[in-house]
């Protein structure tokens, strides 16, 4: 089954800081996000209720109570640390960066910067973008985007706390080497070259910095 | 959990500690990280629902033929395009992933599944479709995916050596 949530917005409140009008924006997105969810959670109801009627009803309802009781201080906490982190990180912080390395060390800097920048795809991906304009490399350019994904910085604390301390520690050090691979990779293939010049035909750039503008 | 919550804990005194000292910028983070809290308790809860739901109608079957340690490969592998599939943000995946995990689910899959959800989670597809196009996208996840199915199989070495 295929659940599609828009809700990378999630990650991206902390955004507000850096672009205060992606705010409304973001609420939108959570309103979105939650009809959307709204209805695998409605739909599971109706099957468990075909399953096992409203006894496995309540089972489940038991253990949703449970692992929200459980949970409550740690998400709580985790908030706090994601808020202070988001002020502590700021776009200029990661401008500076980006612009002063290159080779090993701009792909390490590129992946660190993607892990620190606390927000969604429709934030990070213009933000980059405009770091392919001044002609940034590829290889640092797929270190960033690969840095947020697996690192992403602000939603440890939400995997340690929804999932599990024991296994986030494991995940994160199994995937530690993958966007400094994946770096190195490109580097290997692509030398130098920008993304746009691999990626996007004449033309398409200017489509793709009129939808940002 | 209390081990885990004392962490968090110190780790969040620590940088507000840190903002308050280089920023001055602690009393607004802690504002942006509740309102935050506040707007996401509703899609918290709705996953938690769900994340219940999933676990009461599991089969154990299903999880001890396809996802448990001794599904090895074939758990890895579903878990990879599970998480491909799990096209939603942390605060609804994460609930989730957990109830899979309880119902049984060997390390190997449950990491291969988050690296999926990480890289490959069609949650992002539009972007990158839309920000560097087709190519981009397909690229990308055609050298993501040996990833996802690497990181599993490491996980799934570590419990079995480790565990």
């Amino acid at each position: 089954m295929c659940i599609v949530v828009q809700s990378e917005i999630n990650e991206c409140h902390g955004y507000v800081s850096l672009a205060g009008e992606l705010n409304q924006k973001g609420r939108f997105n959570m309103k979105r996000s939650l009809i959307i969810i709204l209805i695998p959670t409605i739909i599971f109801i109706v099957i468990a209720y075909v399953v096992g009627g409203s006894s496995l009803i309540l089972n489940g309802l038991t253990i949703s109570m449970n692992t929200a009781v459980r949970s409550a201080l740690m998400l709580l906490v985790s908030f706090v640390l994601i808020g202070q982190i988001q002020v502590l990180i700021t776009k200029e912080m990661l401008d500076r960066w980006l612009q002063k390395f290159s080779g090993i060390k701009g792909i390490i800097i590129g992946a660190l910067a993607g892990g620190m920048f606390p927000g969604g795809p429709y934030i990070y991906f213009p933000f980059i973008q405009s770091f392919n304009k001044k002609g940034m490399p590829f290889y640092i350019f797929i270190a960033f985007i690969f840095g947020k994904n697996i690192y992403d910085f602000t939603r440890i604390p939400m995997e340690v706390s929804l999932i599990n301390p024991n296994i986030a520690l494991i995940r994160n050090l199994v995937t530690l080497p993958i966007p400094i691979i994946v770096g190195l990779l490109a580097k290997q293939f692509y030398k130098n070259r920008t993304v746009e010049s691999i990626f996007l035909r004449a033309g398409e750039t200017g489509a793709s910095d009129n939808r940002n503008s | 959990m209390l081990q885990t919550t004392v962490i968090l804990s110190l780790a969040a005194v620590i940088l507000v500690l840190v903002n308050a000292r280089k920023t001055g910028k602690q009393l607004k983070g802690l504002k942006l990280g509740l309102k935050q809290l506040l707007q996401t308790i509703p899609l918290i809860l709705c996953a938690f629902i769900l994340a219940g739901m999933i676990e009461v109608l599991i089969p154990v079957e299903f999880v001890q033929n396809w996802l448990s340690k001794e599904a090895g490969l074939r758990g890895i592998f579903l878990g990879t395009f599970g998480g491909m599939l799990l096209a939603m943000g942390p605060y609804a995946a994460f609930p989730i992933i957990t109830s899979i995990m309880v119902s049984g689910a060997g390390l190997g899959t449950i990491v291969a599944l988050i690296t999926g959800w990480c890289l490959i989670g069609l949650s992002k597809a539009p972007f990158e479709t839309a920000f560097y196009g087709v190519k981009f996208f397909t690229y990308k996840l055609l050298v993501s995916i040996p990833f996802c199915l690497v990181a599993g199989l490491f996980a799934h070495v570590a419990e079995i050596v480790l565990m």
